[in-house]
């Protein structure tokens, strides 16, 4: 399978005041395959937005390489074949939504308004491309913003932050048209920290943290490894001391109550087994996936943003279960 | 992708050495060409910061406006210092003020005078200069053209040669007003040039006559029956003064009012009474009033001095604040039954006359060509009816037979110090015929001399009926 | 060149839209309309003062707007991240310049043609002698939009490595210096007292800083029976400078945005 985009060893570097260097992107190796949905994590400044102006060829690597679609980033053949929908744009306000897009099919050297038509049609954007974006919702702006990016049909698209701030329901209809792409072969690179969007649409991630990738590869793999949590009451001290005692796994006990969270390594039936044969009365058996969440956490422990993050997202929790 | 950068720096360099050349060889100039320029003088010293900034705004002309509106109101309360340097800055920034051009030059040469209202005349250069700079900046138009040839005709009074030429500048252009045309004859007279009169009044009756045929309206008739006045005044003066007779050769076969010249019988004595206070007195033995004889008292060494006048345009210049170093007082001695007898106290205008020189010239001059008609009757258009035994002058001003004489005078003498301090010996100074008065002889009767005059030693002999001086008919001033 | 008018027309429409232009441009047609009070100043020369007035006028609001329109230009797309969306396009920095910049003096054109109009309707009712001289004060917002054009480029120049509030005051003081020196100039190389430096100094300023002042013809045309000599030739060579001028800014430009990150 070819590589959509691929970057070795790509560094960005800015001087900070005081003539002090900072790689805000550090000796990074990135491969995308064509046709697959690529996401790009990492907390806020982490260097995500850098790597794809680099790959847009906005700006310059300091140091490294990169390639999109086989060619140098500020190529303009390159930029014929992809698009680009940016964190939180401002189209021109003045601008109907129709307009937008025939000034942006312009560029392209594109005319053809039965082509903007349609694409806004898709978005679900007929009703209201005459009316000028400085009176569309943000999830209107953000769709228009996709339309405008399937102008030229392109073969790759990045997408930095495509359902940022938007309404669940704008946020649904983003990543079903995100999933459209896919079906259509395109490949699409995207950037964000809505983990449950990435791991629900995308194939396979990099982490970045701090202008470094700590983790890339396929979710199946990256998220391989679960565990299962077991529920028991009426458990005697003995028999809780007795699995303690058998450890690799984690429990809590107290008044009877056993709570194990039993990591797919270790054989669950056997503790399962140890429990009903001890009389215990096991009240619930739930194999937990691994998540996203848990290893992006994992993979930028060390980083006090993380860390904060982690904290943010531990009370969070049962509202993105609630969600699932 | 990144751009090529050495052809876009080479083109870069070549079109800003192109504009550069562009700007300071071709379009530079060339636009400066369109804002003539004033004669010197920082003229932006004057402007505040925000007049300054308005007008590189592109305002010029209008605080040239609002400038001129605020010199008017220095007019009125006679704050004549301030107006200058507003009349300088005008001029500057809307170089086509053709009023306050007009007026400038009126203003430095006619404004500034001393207690005894003589005019400080060490502004006319740079009134001159204010005209030429006005003139050229505004070729188009005869105006200032005429006003620098007034200048020279009127308050100069001298110098006509300068009137005819500006005056002739004038007339080339389109906007020549008919009704000033005429004044050209009256410089020509002035100048000796009596022929380019006569053609002058002819032509220009010729156009009169022909307007009024075309256009029947009382204007054009006016203006025809002036002119036909003028020429026939002309040429009766040029038979009856002998002028004809001249150029036929037989003047001297003939009798003319101008034959055998008067002798006016000059003497002067200036008597220094108090520092800085003479008493000029002395005798004229022309009858008639309406003689006036320049007195000119100036540092010997009056820079571009010449006799009884200095060299008019010599700035190159508008300078507003003239030499204030040098002296140089400029009177007419008023003749009343053959005598003057004139008090000048210049002790009350020390910033006009400093008598700063050690050493001064008084200088009379009477110049028959500024005399009035009647007197002219006498005296000829060039002075061939006049004579002096002391002191006639053939040479200083060519073809005209003028009065010139000199007194040398110190500026002890003049300012009563040292050996002429006011209880010692009374300085003064006379020329060597100078006779005191004997006080009885007092004759108030104003004679003119008759077409036939009789021997002009006997200016008592039978008096005639007065002569009316014809009236100029000429429209002359600008109405001020 | 398809993609250089596209961005170009953007702008225009974006441009004609903006507040702060809009009422600068209505405050510079505020003072047209109310310039006939103003003859009053000068009895003789009701016409020089109205004209001159309203030419200084249309220079001035021209000279703000052209600033205020070009040095928000760029810094805005960049802030509102629109120009992502176009630099990731087939667009080259070069073309989304000269797009901006052919926008910017297309507004310009516009909002100078309305302010003219203007001041020839008023011209038309309180000067009805003069009428005939219209076609003539013509030249002169003509030769100010070459100005404008040149002030543009240079604001443009400008806008590719300053923020807007400094280029703000970069732009209007080279535009005032620009303006200025021509009289300072002259006064400079004609004084006989100043040291050779100092008339040096002011021949680099003279041929390096812009020449703004002399598209300013208004003396010529407010003055009745004076007019430019040869001026066919000297409008052909100003809009010469000015062109040569416009390309030295936009390429410095371009260069400089090229390597730009933004």
């Amino acid at each position: 399978m070819s590589l959509a985009i691929e970057t070795k060893n790509l560094t960005k570097t800015y001087k900070a005041r005081g003539g002090k260097s900072i790689n805000v992107v550090n000796d990074l190796d990135l491969q995308v395959k064509s046709g697959e949905i690529f996401g790009f994590l990492g907390p806020n400044g982490a260097g995500k937005t850098t790597t794809i102006k680099i790959l847009l060829g906005i700006i310059y690597p300091s140091a490294g390489t990169a390639s999109v679609l086989g060619r140098d980033p500020g190529d303009t053949e390159v930029h014929k074949r992809i698009s680009y929908l940016p964190e939180k744009p401002y189209y021109y306000e003045h601008m109907t939504g129709r307009e937008l897009m025939l000034y942006y099919a312009s560029l392209f050297g594109i005319r053809d308004a039965a082509l903007c038509d349609k694409l806004l049609e898709r978005v679900n954007l007929s009703n209201d491309k005459n009316r000028p974006i400085s009176q569309y919702s943000k999830g209107m702006q953000q769709r228009v913003g996709l339309a405008q990016s399937l102008l030229n049909n392109p073969e790759l698209i990045f997408l930095d932050e495509p359902t940022g701030g938007l309404d669940p329901i704008a946020h649904i209809e983003v990543r079903d048209l995100i999933l459209q792409f896919r079906e259509e072969g395109k490949t699409v690179f995207i950037s964000s920290h809505e983990l449950s969007d990435i791991e629900r649409i995308c194939d396979r991630v990099a982490i970045i943290n701090k202008g470094e990738i700590v983790q890339q590869g396929s979710l199946d793999v990256l998220l391989a490894g679960g565990s299962t949590e077991v529920r028991a009451e009426s458990v005697s001290d003995s028999l809780a001391s007795t699995l303690r005692e058998k450890g690799g796994f984690t429990m809590s006990y107290s008044s009877g109550v056993l709570l194990a969270e039993i990591p797919d390594t270790v054989n669950q039936n056997e503790i399962i087994d140890t429990l009903r044969s001890g009389k215990a009365n096991v009240v619930s058996v739930i194999p937990r996936r691994r998540r996203l969440e848990d290893l992006f956490i994992e993979s930028v422990k060390d980083d006090n943003v993380a860390k904060g993050r982690k904290l943010f997202n531990m009370v969070d929790k049962g509202d993105q279960e609630e969600k699932v | 992708m990144k751009l090529k950068r050495t052809p876009l720096i080479a083109t870069a360099v070549s079109a800003f050495l192109g504009a550069g050349l562009l700007n300071t060889l071709v379009t530079g100039p060339h636009y400066m060409d369109q804002y003539p320029r004033a004669l010197g003088g920082n003229a932006t010293e004057n402007l505040s910061p925000d007049q300054l900034l308005v007008t590189i705004a592109g305002f010029r002309e209008m605080v040239a406006g609002i400038l001129w509106v605020r010199a008017d109101s220095f007019f009125e309360e006679g704050n004549y210092d301030a107006i200058l340097p507003i009349i300088r800055l005008v001029t500057w920034l809307d170089p086509r003020q053709l009023d306050v051009y007009a007026t400038g030059m009126w203003h430095m040469a006619y404004n500034f005078t001393d207690e005894e209202s003589r005019s400080d005349r060490r502004y006319i250069p740079s009134a001159v200069a204010l005209g030429r700079e006005g003139s050229q900046n505004n070729d188009y138009t005869y105006e200032l053209f005429f006003e620098t040839g007034w200048l020279f005709y009127h308050k100069i009074d001298d110098d006509y040669g300068q009137a005819v030429k500006w005056w002739e500048a004038a007339h080339t252009k389109k906007d020549m007003q008919t009704a000033r045309r005429n004044i050209l004859a009256m410089a020509y007279m002035r100048n000796g040039q009596l022929n380019d009169t006569t053609r002058l009044y002819r032509d220009l009756l010729t156009e009169a006559e022909e307007a009024f045929e075309g256009d029947n309206v009382f204007t054009n008739r006016q203006n025809r029956d002036t002119l036909e006045s003028n020429y026939d005044n002309h040429l009766m003066r040029m038979v009856q003064r002998g002028n004809f007779a001249q150029e036929r050769g037989d003047f001297d076969q003939g009798l003319y009012d101008t034959k055998p010249p008067f002798d006016v019988r000059f003497s002067a004595r200036v008597t220094v009474t108090d520092s800085k206070v003479l008493q000029v007195e002395g005798t004229w033995g022309v009858q008639p009033v309406g003689s006036r004889i320049r007195m000119v008292l100036r540092d010997k060494d009056f820079p571009n001095a010449l006799p009884a006048q200095m060299v008019w345009d010599q700035a190159d210049r508008v300078d507003l604040d003239p030499p204030k170093d040098i002296t140089w007082v400029q009177d007419g001695l008023f003749v009343r039954n053959q005598r003057f007898n004139r008090r000048i106290d210049l002790s009350r205008d020390p910033t006009m006359y400093p008598f700063r020189s050690e050493n001064y010239i008084i200088e009379f001059y009477y110049n028959p060509r500024s005399a009035p008609p009647h007197i002219q009757d006498k005296f000829g258009f060039n002075g061939e009816g006049m004579t002096d035994q002391n002191f006639l002058n053939t040479e200083i001003r060519p073809g005209t037979r003028v009065l010139y004489a000199t007194l040398e005078i110190t500026r002890d003498q003049l300012l009563r110090r040292g050996q002429y301090a006011l209880d010692r010996e009374t300085p003064i100074v006379q020329t060597k015929n100078f006779v005191a008065p004997s006080g009885a002889a007092v004759n108030d009767v104003l004679e003119v001399p008759g077409i036939r005059s009789a021997q002009p030693e006997q200016p008592q002999a039978r008096p005639e009926r007065p002569r009316i001086p014809p009236t100029r008919t000429a429209p002359t001033s600008t109405g001020r | 060149m398809n993609v250089i008018l596209s961005i170009a027309k953007t702008t225009v429409g974006e441009a004609i839209r903006r507040r702060v232009l809009l009422v600068i441009l209505l405050i510079g047609v505020l003072f047209l309309v109310i310039a006939p009070g103003l003859q009053t100043l000068s009895a003789r020369q009701n016409f020089a003062v109205l004209t001159s007035f309203a030419l200084g006028i249309i220079q001035l609001t021209s000279a703000v707007i052209a600033i205020v329109l070009t040095v928000y230009m760029i810094p805005n797309e960049i802030e509102r991240r629109t120009i992502y969306t176009i630099l990731s396009k087939p667009v080259q920095r070069w073309q989304f310049i000269l797009g901006k910049y052919f926008g910017a003096i297309a507004a310009l054109a516009m909002m100078m043609a309305l302010m003219s109009v203007a001041f020839f309707a008023v011209f038309y009712i309180v000067q009805p002698e003069a009428r005939s001289q219209i076609g003539n004060i013509a030249k002169g917002p003509m030769m100010f939009f070459v100005q404008m054009s040149l002030l543009a480029a240079v604001a443009m120049l400008f806008s590719t490595f300053v923020a807007p509030i400094v280029n703000m005051f970069l732009s209007g003081g080279v535009y005032l210096v620009g303006t200025l020196f021509n009289a300072v100039f002259q006064t400079i190389s004609e004084n006989d007292q100043l040291p050779g430096l100092v008339k040096g100094a002011a021949g680099v300023i003279y041929t390096v800083v812009p020449n703004f002042g002399q598209f300013n013809i208004s003396n010529p045309l407010i003055n009745p029976g004076t007019e430019i000599k040869g001026e066919t030739l000297f409008f052909v060579q100003l809009a010469g400078y000015a062109i040569l001028y416009i390309t030295v800014a936009l390429i410095i430009a371009v260069i400089v945005f090229d390597r730009r990150e933004v």
